[in-house]
């Protein structure tokens, strides 16, 4: 049985310690030092410094630290991008997006996608950035594991339209990536799929078995059948 | 009007103006620190003395916020109706500043004056203070619907719903310091607990003072009880249309309106101008009572780093199956207790009856809770941490 109203004042506890902390360690305020990644002296001095090269804010940038969550991006296992892309096109992250800032167009004809299996694949998946919230539910309502969350921050733009709507071929990242950004989520997610697709390889072998043993049991029985008509005759 | 009568109204009324607006400057640059170090991050470090390099630890934010606000355009929307649209923040001023006039200050210069050291010594303070508090519900109402935007009308509903639901339980927590004081007059009542008789530290009072409390969240809009300005969901609810000066008066009356409910906490349960030190030097009692309103609003400020915002059904389900009945069941046990105490004096008799009551409130408390949570289950996520 617990205190009523405990848990405020654990979180309230968390929040002191944060307050009281954040004057002793300079090590707390990462969440706020944005271009942790660079060394001191490539970090912009000045207004006018930045972007130092041109398109670098959709450069593929090590971010804050993993606990970052930005922006969607699409997933492909190794080898040519939209060879194994896993998005399916099924739509229903675009149905769930509170802020309906998903664009999906299903391909017409199948594809294979990495296990061999042919697959539909996006023709276009477009997210617009000015609209995501960031909720993140596309994530949990994907049944793929083809959507998770990127930590880039770099998302300005000097094109009001055109580059505010992210295109598939730039959300397309691999799975390498994703685990250097979130290396803890990226290997649970990898033990979860691995461990779902046993289970489903070893339900599938149950059911051929299963299945098998049937069928030779009706063939038996047939047989026996067939055999005891003959007798009569 | 005599000479006499102006000088008192301009010694008892100007020091509210003065003392209050000035210090919700400094409230908003605390709250914004308080915020972002509760957040690791700085906050205002930059803004101090200005054509210089000297931070000041960003004092000098909420003078550039004023500056900022005064020039700022004015933008009316077209269909808004435009009487109602000025008027509403005006409005939502005034119940606040009237509040502050009720709050037993006894400023120094109180011995200038011809006897009456208050700004309003009225008898009824306390229903005074309640009656005028609801007006500010029709300020923010007026300013939801004038602004003609369905965000503001989203916020200006739940404005009303919310301010009418914790108005029963602020007032019924109050009740029962009224009850034990004898007096609706709050100079009384702060007499009444001179040298730390404060009723916080009573079990009812300790109860009502919780319950006061967190009805005063809801009451000043305050976090976990801010749906009606919730930005993620209606932009800035009731005042989204509003800008510049405008803007800028209601966040002055809303800090106002937080200054004036936590006084009359202060006044009510933590003794207002009591403390120590008193008799040698009597003008400190202001500075206590500053002092007291300041814990509060700190307490404020922490609980809304630390709390997420409540959901509609959770906000209405607390007011009317928690707050309230816990609030009347409070009375009935203040009731009983003073009723057994003035019938066997005595140690015992006191001792036994806090514990009950400490512990009647509690087992009340958990049970409400038990009964007053929603049954939904919540959503369970795979990956969010
Ligand atoms: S990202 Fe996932 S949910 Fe969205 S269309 Fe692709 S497979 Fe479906
Ligand atoms: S993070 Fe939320 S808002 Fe953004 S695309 Fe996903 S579901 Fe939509």
């Amino acid at each position: 049985m617990s205190i009523l109203g405990g848990g405020i004042f654990k979180g309230m506890a968390v929040t002191l310690r944060n307050f009281v902390g954040s004057y002793f360690s300079k090590e707390r305020f990462i969440t706020t030092n944005e271009y942790s990644w660079r060394p001191e002296s490539e970090l912009p001095q000045s207004i006018g410094d930045y972007p130092k090269e041109e398109g670098e804010q959709l450069s593929d940038t090590t971010t804050v630290n993993h606990y970052s969550r930005n922006f969607p991006m699409l997933l492909h296992d190794t080898g040519e991008p939209m060879d194994t892309i896993r998005c399916v096109a099924c739509q229903i992250c675009e149905r769930e997006c509170p802020p309906q800032c998903i664009y999906i167009e299903k391909s017409t004809e199948k594809k294979e996608n990495a296990d061999g299996k042919p697959q539909f694949y996006p023709a276009k998946f477009d997210i617009d950035v000015s609209v995501c919230m960031s909720c993140q539910i596309c994530v949990e309502v994907c049944p793929f594991d083809a959507i998770v969350m990127n930590s880039q921050f770099e998302l300005s733009t000097p094109d009001r339209f055109g580059g505010l709507l992210v295109r598939r071929d730039d959300l397309l990242k691999s799975n390498d990536y994703y685990h250097k950004i979130h290396p803890q989520e990226a290997a649970t997610r990898d033990e979860r799929m691995a461990a779902d697709k046993a289970a489903k390889e070893a339900k599938k072998k149950a059911a051929a078995e299963k299945a098998k043993a049937a069928a030779e049991a009706k063939a038996a029985a047939a047989e026996a059948a067939n055999e005891s008509k003959e007798d009569t005759e | 009007m005599s000479l006499e009568l102006i000088k008192d109204i301009l010694l008892a009324t100007v020091p509210l103006l003065v003392i209050f607006p000035s210090l919700f400057a400094f409230t908003t640059w605390m709250e914004r620190k308080a915020l972002a170090r509760i957040q690791n991050r700085i906050g205002p470090n930059k803004i101090g003395i200005p054509c210089t390099r000297i931070g000041l630890f960003g004092l000098g934010q909420p003078a550039a916020d004023g500056i900022k606000m005064i020039f700022k355009e004015d933008i009316v929307p077209r269909g808004a109706d435009k009487l109602f649209h000025l008027l509403a923040p005006i409005l939502a001023l005034i119940p606040a500043m009237l509040i502050l006039c009720f709050l037993p200050l006894e400023f120094p210069w109180g011995k200038f004056m011809s006897g009456q050291v208050q700004a309003f010594l009225l008898d009824s303070a306390v229903i005074f203070f309640f009656a005028i508090s609801g007006l500010a519900t029709l300020a923010i109402f007026m300013a939801g619907w004038a602004s003609r935007n369905k965000y503001s009308l989203l916020g200006g509903m739940r404005a009303v719903a919310q301010m009418v639901s914790y108005e029963i339980p602020l007032v019924l927590s109050a009740v029962v310091v009224v009850m034990m004081a004898g007096s609706l007059n709050a100079k009384e009542i702060a007499d009444v607990q001179t040298g730390f008789n404060w009723f916080v530290l009573t079990p009812w009072g300790l109860a009502a003072f919780i319950v006061f409390f967190v009805a005063a969240l809801a009451e000043t809009n305050r976090s976990p009880f801010d749906l009606p300005e919730a930005e993620s969901e209606i932009i800035a609810g009731y005042f989204t249309e509003y800008s510049g000066f405008k803007f800028a008066l209601f966040f002055l009356g809303e800090y106002i309106a937080m200054f004036a409910i936590s006084g009359l906490a202060v006044t009510l349960f933590l003794g207002a101008g009591d403390g120590p030190f008193l008799a040698v030097a009597p003008w400190l009692s202001v500075v206590w009572f500053i002092a007291k309103i300041f814990g509060l609003i700190a307490v404020m400020i922490w609980l809304r780093g630390t709390l997420p915002r409540l959901r509609v059904d959770q906000l209405m389900a607390f007011a009317w199956k928690f707050l309230l009945p816990l609030s009347i069941f409070n009375i009935l046990l203040a009731g009983m207790s003073h009723h057994v105490t003035v019938a066997y004096p005595g140690t015992t008799a006191q001792v036994v009856t806090w514990t009950v009551s400490l512990v009647g409130m509690y087992v009340m408390a958990k049970g409400l809770d038990k009964i007053s949570r929603s049954t939904a289950k919540p959503r369970e996520y795979l990956y969010a941490e």
